[in-house]
C-alpha cells in the first residue's frame, strides 16, 4: 500500500495501517533517538513515545513529508528524554558501540574503527542538542536542508549555521585523535 | 562557510568565490579536507537495527487516559463525600436537623391549644412537622455512619491507586 493511503487510513483510526508506517520508519526514528541520547534504553523510550504521540496526533498531519513530521515528534521526545537524563546525572552513555562501514575488516581496522566510533559518540554527545540534531539529520540520517528545516521548525539559514558549527566542533574534537583517521 | 560548500548549498556566485579563495588559501584547503573527512566519517556510521518492534498494541494507548479519568473521578467523589460528612457533622453539632425552632413552636401551640380546650386542632406549620402532627426525625446518626463508611472506602481506594501510580511513575523514570 502507498504511504499516502496508509496515512489516510491511519487518520481514520486504522491501527494496522499506522503500524505499517511504524515498521517503515522505526529504524530511522530509533537511530535518530540513539544518536541524540547516546543511551539505548532512553532511545527505546523516546522511539515508543514518538510513535504513541504520532498515532494520537496523526489527524493533525496536513501533508508534506511524513518522515519530517515524524522526526519532528521524535526530536521532541528526545528533548523530553534529555531532560529526564539530566535529572539523573549518574546515567552514563551506554556501551552500545557506534559502528562504521568498513571496506577492509582486518582485526586492526576493527579495533581502530571501534575506537573511532567511540570518539564520534563522545564528540556528538558534547555538541549542543540543536547542533547535534542538525548534524545527525544531515550526515547520519541523510535529510536535505529543507527537510531539516521542517523537522526543527527553523529557517534554512539557522539550519545551515547549526550544521556548520556542529561539524566544525566535531572536526575539532576528532582532530585531537588524528591517529585514528584512516 | 565551508560546510554549505561541501553540501552544494552555495549559489553559483558564492561557490565560485569560495573556489577562487580556496585556490589561494592553504589553511582553508586544509580545513576543507579535514571537514570532508569528518563528514565522510559520519556518512559511514551504520544504522542499528531496533531491538524490538515499536508497533502499537491494539489497546495500548487507551489505558492511561482511562486510569487518569477514574483516578480523577475517585478523588472528586471522595472529596464530595468528605465535605458532605463534615456538613452533616456540623449540622448535627448545631442541632440543625432536630427542627428545634419548630418543636418549640409546636410545644407553644400545644400549650395554647391545651388552654383553648383543643379547638383548632390543625397545625398549619408543616415545615418539620407533618400536618398530621407527627414529627419527622432525620436519621442523622445513620447518615453519618453511612457517609463515614463511604469516605473510608473511597479514601482507601484513592490512596491505593495513588500509591500504585506513584510506583508506576518511579518505575517508568527508572527504566
Amino acid at each position: 500500500m502507498e504511504e499516502d493511503e496508509l496515512i489516510q487510513r491511519a487518520k481514520e483510526g486504522d491501527l494496522d495501517c499506522f503500524n505499517q508506517l511504524v515498521e517503515r520508519y522505526q529504524r530511522e526514528v530509533y537511530n535518530l533517538s540513539l544518536r541524540m541520547l547516546s543511551n539505548a534504553s532512553a532511545a527505546e523510550d523516546a522511539t515508543q513515545d514518538a510513535f504513541f504521540s504520532a498515532f494520537r496526533g496523526i489527524g493533525k498531519f496536513r501533508g508534506g513529508s511524513f518522515r519530517a513530521w515524524l522526526f519532528r515528534i521524535a526530536a521532541n521526545s528526545c528533548r523530553d528524554q534529555l531532560r529526564s537524563l539530566r535529572r539523573r546525572p549518574t546515567t552514563s552513555m551506554d556501551d552500545l558501540p557506534l559502528e562504521l562501514e568498513s571496506d577492509q575488516p582486518s582485526p586492526e581496522d576493527f579495533a581502530m574503527h571501534r575506537e573511532l566510533g567511540e570518539e564520534i559518540k563522545r564528540a556528538l554527545a558534547a555538541l549542543p542538542p540543536d547542533q547535534r540534531l542538525a548534524v545527525i539529520l544531515r550526515d547520519i540520517e541523510g535529510l536535505d536542508y529543507e527537510e531539516i528545516s521542517q523537522v526543527t521548525g527553523s529557517s534554512l539559514g539557522t539550519v545551515k549555521s547549526r550544521i556548520n558549527r556542529g561539524r566544525a566542533r566535531l572536526r575539532h574534537h576528532l582532530e585531537q585523535r588524528r591517529e585514528l583517521f584512516p | 562557510m565551508l560546510s554549505p560548500y561541501i553540501d552544494g548549498q552555495l549559489g553559483p556566485s558564492d561557490r565560485e568565490g569560495m573556489e577562487s579563495h580556496l585556490e589561494g588559501c592553504q589553511a582553508c584547503r586544509r580545513e576543507l579536507k579535514s571537514l570532508r573527512a569528518t563528514v565522510n566519517l559520519l556518512h559511514r556510521v551504520t544504522m542499528v537495527s531496533p531491538p524490538r518492534s515499536f508497533a502499537i498494541a491494539k489497546a495500548a494507548p487507551k489505558p492511561l487516559p482511562a486510569a487518569v479519568w477514574s483516578f480523577g473521578v475517585l478523588r472528586v467523589t471522595t472529596a464530595v463525600a468528605a465535605l458532605l460528612l463534615v456538613f452533616i457533622f456540623a449540622g448535627d453539632a448545631t442541632h440543625l436537623f432536630e427542627g428545634g425552632l419548630i418543636e418549640e413552636r409546636t410545644a407553644q401551640q400545644d400549650t395554647l391549644m391545651d388552654g383553648e380546650d383543643g379547638e383548632d386542632g390543625e397545625v398549619s406549620d408543616t415545615g418539620g412537622v407533618p400536618a398530621g402532627g407527627e414529627e419527622y426525625v432525620w436519621p442523622v446518626s445513620e447518615l453519618e455512619l453511612a457517609l463515614l463508611g463511604v469516605v473510608v472506602v473511597l479514601g482507601g481506594a484513592t490512596a491505593v491507586l495513588w500509591q500504585r501510580r506513584r510506583r508506576g511513575g518511579e518505575r517508568a523514570s527508572k527504566s
